[in-house]
């Protein structure tokens, strides 16, 4: 192995020998900085590679030939070679993206670039706290020259307070040197370890020296200068500062608070959670890109800052977790400032151009993903083992605000995600330059590879070697393909998996397994009728699709929740792709991302920290009746009812299957629902009831279920959006089931699963009935339509069977759901919320037969009269789900009975009994056959009736309306169909009043506007920096001591 | 200027007050070590014998603390850049730097002439007595660029080579980082001095490279000091 | 008094905070950190000083034998060289920024440059 030491001095070698060079030498100046950082890359990675594999060991580096402490020393480990590799490489590449603008600089700049790399691997390798000052400097003043290198004039301006700031750091952290020198005997950091030192007297020396080195990290709110920096400097050179720079400083922090000893971890943590939060809510209110880029940073470091806080909790995976978290901050936060290189415009919507180049697109996607420890990706691994370690150290305010932040993070990252993708893209945009985008894209495939080498060092496995998210991403290559040879492949891997895991499930999980996958797969059929390649739309699906099949294979926490976060990311980038979508899906992801912290922090209280956790151990946490199972309990509870859009949960459900597309609506609300489902229904299995504070956890559930399913109900009969009808509809009928579940006996859960199976079926279908609709009308508005049976034939049976089922009345499979639903209700004690439920029946109806009545019956707009029926594949899964519906109607025990049987097994109890093709409860039976037999006379006399009496009919002309004098005052007023339950309005819009969403809102209204007021420290005032960083030092000293008197 | 004492002068010096008392505490707490410590006993008893030096000063920081120093050298080589590159972005325009200067007098241009010489003599040898007596190639350096200052002084639309002086300033830095890759080959690791004998303990030619590495310091150091003399006269405005 | 270097070190410090966070001229806030990195120098030295002894030069004053008895800690000598050194690169950066802000804009006061911000 090449020995660390020539990593410095070929930087320092390069750098003089460019000096050396001729002014107009520019391409030889370029071609000994390429080589001296490629050289300096080649050696910190081999060392890595080397020291990961166990191939070598650590080094130790002596200088002068003396041993330290006498002489300055350096050391080589695995995380030094890890961070050694990050910087090198960042300045590499950053090397190749600067290139035209160091070019024009002048050969001095280059020389600048390879020093500033060679500083920061100083600062990494060296054990001497002096030495480390001196590369400090060094880092300084080099990044005081790059700032140069920018277009915007503000940058000089910036570079300066940068250096007044830089003034007062070097102040404080020589003074602290020199004291503990004084009190050490020593410079080395080792010596520093070998003698703690307390708070008073020298520990004060060694708080200077700490706090010096946490300023450098730029902690809120001690940091406007640094926000400048990242505002107005190169791109590249904010990349090099985020990804480099705060890296190797957060290892000379860390070093110093390892050598400090525990006592001082408290510090570390408590300025790293201000940081993390601070910054994070100072992003929601920015616009400009590379500013907020910068708060981000800025939050990522101080989150690090929280982990090295942790380090006496996380033992051996200190390295694990810290790295983690670090190097996918640096690659993601690089790869978005080479990103912003290339986008012209400096407004976060401005990136939309990135539009024109979809790899772009996918790579920003991935950096979100990257940055906010997203599976499959380092930090997600990270986040898991931090999660697990602050909750089994009981340090849960920290865990708490840590998730915080994450979620305030996700929701600007997410916003501008948005942004991008929705936003119009302004300018005729002449393209990306191939060297930034080719820099980008190694960026990218560092992400992928260290979320390959997180995963490879996981105990959990890797998710990047799980079959079905390998699959899912196999999409990506396959892109160009067209949609419909994609769309086959898809359906057959679907098909295939089941095929593959069915026969290993028991009943419950095979009917999930079947309504996710399989129901999957006949809803895609559907997707043979968009034309073209359909960009984007088989990785984000199938991603999901992946989450789904993992969730149900799923046998630890872990498992549980990287599914869990894959099917959501999935669906939020489906959600995305509608054409009005974009707030509709950050609601979403903001409410998915919350729920599923709050899983996290669940299971991580669950397991105590033990890793790995399977899920049947939530049994064994309930039965020792430990005083955290109900927490559990309602962590878990609350993050699935997010996905079940339980009432309070439910805001972002109506926009986001309303204005998806066609084929996705289904989707999300068919099958992405009753992953919510699911997860309660593990919790239900496995946990049983739970008692918090005295109250019944699973009577707050019923109590949820109730008022969902009567809200949803009443907010659905006034909607004149058909889509969004169908959407309220399905937070009523998932309150349905979550009521059936939480009544924890054999009937409920039953019923529960017929809702599970039945909601897939008729929400699909009516999904694809009602979406061909609109693409063949143009309109989601309901008055907009009518008189479409005549045009739609096939549409209208397959909704017209759909409302039947739905509905609950005889004879479709929804009357045994009905039926299944009164036997459960009848044996339970809840009065109040049994009303409910009772009462959402009736309305249920109200709603649903306004889709038949105002689209399909009435007048035919003049408008419509040259439609046709909507496309043959939305038609093919419609029919096959018309056929099931019939089916199941006749025959509920093909499925039923086993399931019934498992049940049982739970509760050991049989409340059904099942002979031949009838069901018997204890209040009644129930014979489907006979039913449909009944139903089918009376429908055949009732129908030979209205044929008899037809000519009777007085026909209405198109303009003979009657309005009892009444002017109409809108156009659409004139419309039987608007407004048509204006007298329900009366008596129950008081429900209406969108009090869930204005609570939401109210949330995220004062953060923004906290952040607003917040943010307006950073005056831009170079003295007012340096004032708040000496406040901020003595703020902190002053809590210090007040802490330890 | 406005001096007048106003709210943010009183809210400064209250901030001062308090990292005062921050101070009062290790100032306070302090006592004088009654005995090297012993990383400074380690040099009292070895320095003599390891480095061959006589000013123990010089053997820490050309040879224990050796990378301090060559960090230190690479900082001025930083900044000469810099200050060259900030500069070089805002030249005054052309053909008024510096030609607007009156000529100085013949006292100076006479003075100049006198001293120079002795300056530059006086300069190199600071520079290489460094590991003898007080001194060293810092020093040094900064002498000869006095030398340099006065020139430009005594006639400020003078102009050096350029060239020169980065030549001298970048091979010097190379050769100071090739002395420390011997080191590493020849001897203990990264700048050892003993890559050449220790010679006679108080002769001008002892202590390995210390001598060496300090002349080429106090070039590098004359030559940086010089160039950003250079870099700050040329942005003169006339 | 030993601690009256020391002393007058932490007060240089204060002194010149003070300067550079009062002085909205820039060139009166370089001087001002100029004269509080003076002022560490002076704390730097006066740690390694010990009343009664002699520099660490080891002539015929002080014999090798006794040098562990006779001289001052030699080490904060060689920091204090380093810092000063370091401290003066950047005293330099900051006063070609200075000229170059002021080429720019005309103007020295630090509250001019305030259009990076929030």
């Amino acid at each position: 192995m090449v020995s660390a030491i020539f990593i410095i001095a070929a930087g320092l070698g390069a750098g003089f020998l460019i000096g050396l060079l001729r002014e107009d030498q520019k391409g030889a100046a370029f071609t000994v900085a390429l080589a001296a950082l490629g050289f300096m890359a080649w050696v910190s990675v081999s060392w890595f590679v080397a020291l990961a594999s166990g191939t070598a060991a650590p080094q130790d580096i002596i200088t002068a030939g003396t041993q330290p402490p006498f002489a300055i020393n350096l050391r080589m480990g695995l995380a030094e070679a890890g961070l050694l590799s990050v910087i090198t490489l960042t300045g590499l590449l950053s090397l190749v993206y600067m290139a035209p603008a160091l070019r024009a600089l002048g050969r001095r700049a280059l020389a600048v670039l390879v020093i500033l790399v060679m500083a920061l691997s100083g600062l990494v390798l060296t054990r001497d706290i002096f030495n480390l000052f001196v590369f400090f400097e060094l880092v300084v003043i080099a990044t005081g020259g790059l700032v140069l290198l920018s277009d915007d004039k503000r940058a000089v301006a910036a570079g300066f307070k940068y250096l007044v700031v830089s003034q007062i750091v070097g102040i404080l952290l020589l003074i602290g040197i020199i004291f503990v020198y004084h009190a050490n005997g020593s410079l080395n950091i080792d010596d520093i370890a070998a003698q703690p030192m307390g708070f008073t007297g020298a520990g004060l020396a060694l708080f200077l020296l700490l706090i010096a080195l946490v300023v450098e990290l730029k902690p809120f709110p001690a940091n406007g200068w640094a926000l400048d920096i990242y505002e107005a400097a190169h791109p590249g050179v904010s990349a090099l500062v985020s990804a480099a720079s705060a890296t190797a400083a957060l290892y000379a922090a860390d070093k110093l608070f390892a050598a400090a000893g525990p006592d001082w971890l408290p510090l570390a943590t408590v300025l790293g959670l201000v940081s993390f939060l601070g910054a994070n809510l100072l992003g929601l209110a920015q616009r400009n890109d590379r500013r907020l880029l910068g708060y981000s940073s800025i939050g990522q470091i101080g989150l690090v800052l929280v982990v090295v806080g942790q380090r006496d909790i996380l033992g051996d995976a200190y390295l694990y977790v810290a790295g983690g978290i670090l190097f996918t901050h640096a690659v993601a936060k690089a790869g978005l400032y080479w990103i912003s290189g290339l986008v012209p415009g400096r407004d976060l919507a401005d990136w939309a151009v990135l539009r024109t180049n979809p790899v772009l697109l996918f790579a920003f996607a991935g950096f979100i993903a990257m940055l906010l420890g997203l599976p499959p990706f380092a930090g997600f691994y990270a986040k898991w083992d931090l999660a697990h370690a602050l909750a089994g150290a009981d340090r849960l305010p920290v865990l708490g605000l840590v998730l915080l932040g994450a979620l305030i993070e996700a929701g600007y990252l997410f916003r501008w995600f948005g942004f991008a993708l929705k936003r119009p893209n302004p300018v005729a945009f002449p393209g990306f330059s191939t060297t930034g985008f080719a820099v980008v894209l190694a960026a990218l495939a560092g992400g992928w590879g260290l979320g390959f080498v997180w995963g490879a060092g996981s105990v959990h496995g890797n998710l990047l070697l799980a079959a079905p998210l390998l699959f899912a991403l196999a999409f990506l290559v396959l892109e160009p393909l067209p949609a419909w040879a994609k769309n086959l492949l898809a359906i057959a891997g679907l098909l295939g998996w089941v095929g593959f895991r069915a026969p290993g499930y028991d009943p419950l999980h095979l009917v999930f397994a079947l309504v996710m996958l399989a129901g999957g797969a006949v809803i895609l059929l559907a997707s043979f009728a968009v034309k073209g390649e359909r960009f984007g739309f088989y990785p984000s699906a199938m991603v999901m699709y992946a989450g789904l099949a993992l969730l149900i294979d799923a046998q630890t926490s872990f498992q549980f929740f990287a599914a869990w976060e894959l099917l959501t990311i999935g669906s939020y980038f489906l959600i995305l792709r509608g054409k009005e979508s974009e707030p509709h899906a950050l609601s979403y992801i903001l409410f998915s991302l919350g729920g599923a912290f709050a899983i996290l922090a669940g299971f991580a209280l669950a397991s105590g920290g033990l890793q790995p956790f399977a899920l049947d151990n939530l049994a064994a946490i309930a039965e020792a009746g430990l005083p955290l199972a109900p927490w559990v309990f309602l962590l878990l509870a609350i993050g699935f009812l997010t996905k079940t859009a339980s009432v309070g949960f439910h805001i972002w459900l109506p926009g986001a299957h309303a204005e998806a597309e066609t084929d996705v609506s289904p989707m999300v609300s068919g099958i992405l629902l009753k992953a919510g489902l699911f997860g309660l229904w593990l919790l239900l299995m496995h946990m049983g009831r739970q008692s918090l504070f005295g109250v019944d956890l699973t009577y707050l559930l019923v109590w949820i279920g109730a008022l969902s399913a009567f809200i949803g109900a009443v907010l659905a009969i006034f909607q004149e959006d058909a889509k969004r009808l169908l959407a309220y509809s399905s937070i009523s009928q998932m309150g349905y089931a979550l009521f059936g579940l939480a009544l924890m006996n054999h009937l409920g859960w039953l019923l529960a699963l017929m809702f599970v199976i039945n909601h897939y079926v008729y929400k699909s279908m009516l999904f694809l009935a009602i979406g061909g609709v609109k693409e063949r009308t143009h309109t989601k508005l309901m008055y907009k339509m009518g008189g479409l049976i005549t045009i739609m034939p096939f549409t209208f049976v397959s909704v017209l069977v759909g409302i039947i089922a739905m509905s609950g009345v005889p004879p479709l499979s929804g009357f045994g759901g009905r039926w299944v639903f009164y036997n459960a209700i009848m044996s339970s004690e809840m009065r109040l919320p049994v009303v409910l439920i009772f009462m959402s029946g009736p309305i249920a109806f109200l709603y649903l037969f306004r889709l038949i009545h105002t689209i399909f019956l009435g007048q035919l707009k003049d408008e419509h009269r040259k439609l046709k029926e909507a496309s043959g594949w939305l038609l093919a899964p419609q029919m096959i789900f018309v056929a099931f519906l019939i089916g199941f109607a006749i025959l509920p025990g093909m499925v039923l009975q086993r399931v019934d049987a498992y049940i049982g097994g739970h509760f050991g109890s049989t409340a059904l009994a099942w002979s031949g093709r009838s069901i018997t409860s204890e209040f009644g039976y129930w014979n489907p056959v006979a039913i449909m037999i009944v139903i089918g006379v009376i429908f055949v006399i009732v129908l030979a009736l209205l044929v008899a009496m037809n000519r009777n009919a007085q026909k209405v002309k198109q303009f003979n309306i009657v309005f009892s004098a009444e002017r109409p005052f809108k156009p659409q007023t004139t419309h039987f169909a608007w407004n048509f339950f204006a007298p329900y309005r009366k008596a129950l819009g008081f429900l209406e009043a969108p009090h869930v969403t204005r609570f939401w809102g109210g949330i995220t209204d004062s953060l923004h506007a906290s952040a607003d007021f917040t943010r307006r420290i950073y005056t831009g005032n170079g003295q007012t920096y340096a004032a708040q960083v000496i406040v901020f030092v003595v703020a902190v000293y002053l809590v210090v001591l007040g802490g330890v008197s | 200027m406005n001096t007048r004492f106003s709210i943010r002068h009183a809210a400064v010096l209250g901030l001062l007050a308090l990292l005062g008392l921050a101070f009062w505490t290790l100032l306070a707490g302090y006592t004088p070590d009654a005995e090297l410590n012993r990383t400074a006993a380690y040099y009292a008893e070895n320095t003599a014998r390891e480095t061959g030096a006589q000013n123990i000063v010089t053997a820490i920081i050309v040879t224990y603390r050796g990378l301090d120093t060559l960090g230190e050298v690479t900082v001025l080589f930083l900044t000469a850049a810099i200050v060259a590159l900030v500069l070089g972005q805002s030249k005054a325009p052309r053909g008024g730097t510096g030609s607007g200067f009156l000529p100085s007098g013949e006292l100076l241009t006479t003075g100049t002439r006198m001293l120079l010489p002795i300056i530059l003599l006086f300069g190199a040898y600071v520079a290489l007595n460094g590991h003898l007596t007080p001194g060293g190639g810092f020093q040094g350096g900064a002498i000869l660029a006095s030398g340099m200052l006065l020139m430009l002084l005594a006639d400020p639309a003078r102009r050096f080579g350029h060239r020169l002086i980065a030549r001298v300033e970048s091979v010097s830095g190379l050769a100071y980082v090739a002395i420390g890759v011997l080191g590493v080959a020849l001897a203990g690791g990264f700048l050892d001095n003993r890559i050449l004998p220790l010679g006679e303990f108080g002769a001008i030619l002892s202590a390995g490279a210390i001598p060496l590495i300090y002349a080429l310091v106090g070039l590098k150091v004359g030559a940086e000091f010089s160039s950003m003399l250079e870099s700050l006269e040329e942005t003169e405005d006339s | 008094m030993h601690l009256v270097a020391m002393a007058a070190g932490f007060a240089l410090i204060l002194m010149g905070l003070f300067a550079a966070l009062t002085h909205r001229n820039i060139l009166r806030m370089i001087v001002g950190f100029t004269l509080a990195n003076t002022g560490v120098h002076v704390v730097l030295v006066s740690v390694g000083y010990m009343p009664g002894r002699a520099a660490p030069i080891l002539d015929d004053a002080v014999p090798v034998a006794e040098a562990a008895a006779r001289i001052i800690d030699p080490v904060p000598q060689a920091l204090v060289l380093t810092a000063i050194v370091i401290g003066l690169g950047i005293t330099a950066l900051m006063l070609a920024y200075a000229y170059r802000l002021f080429r720019a804009r005309g103007s020295l006061d630090i509250a001019d440059y305030t259009e990076l911000k929030w």
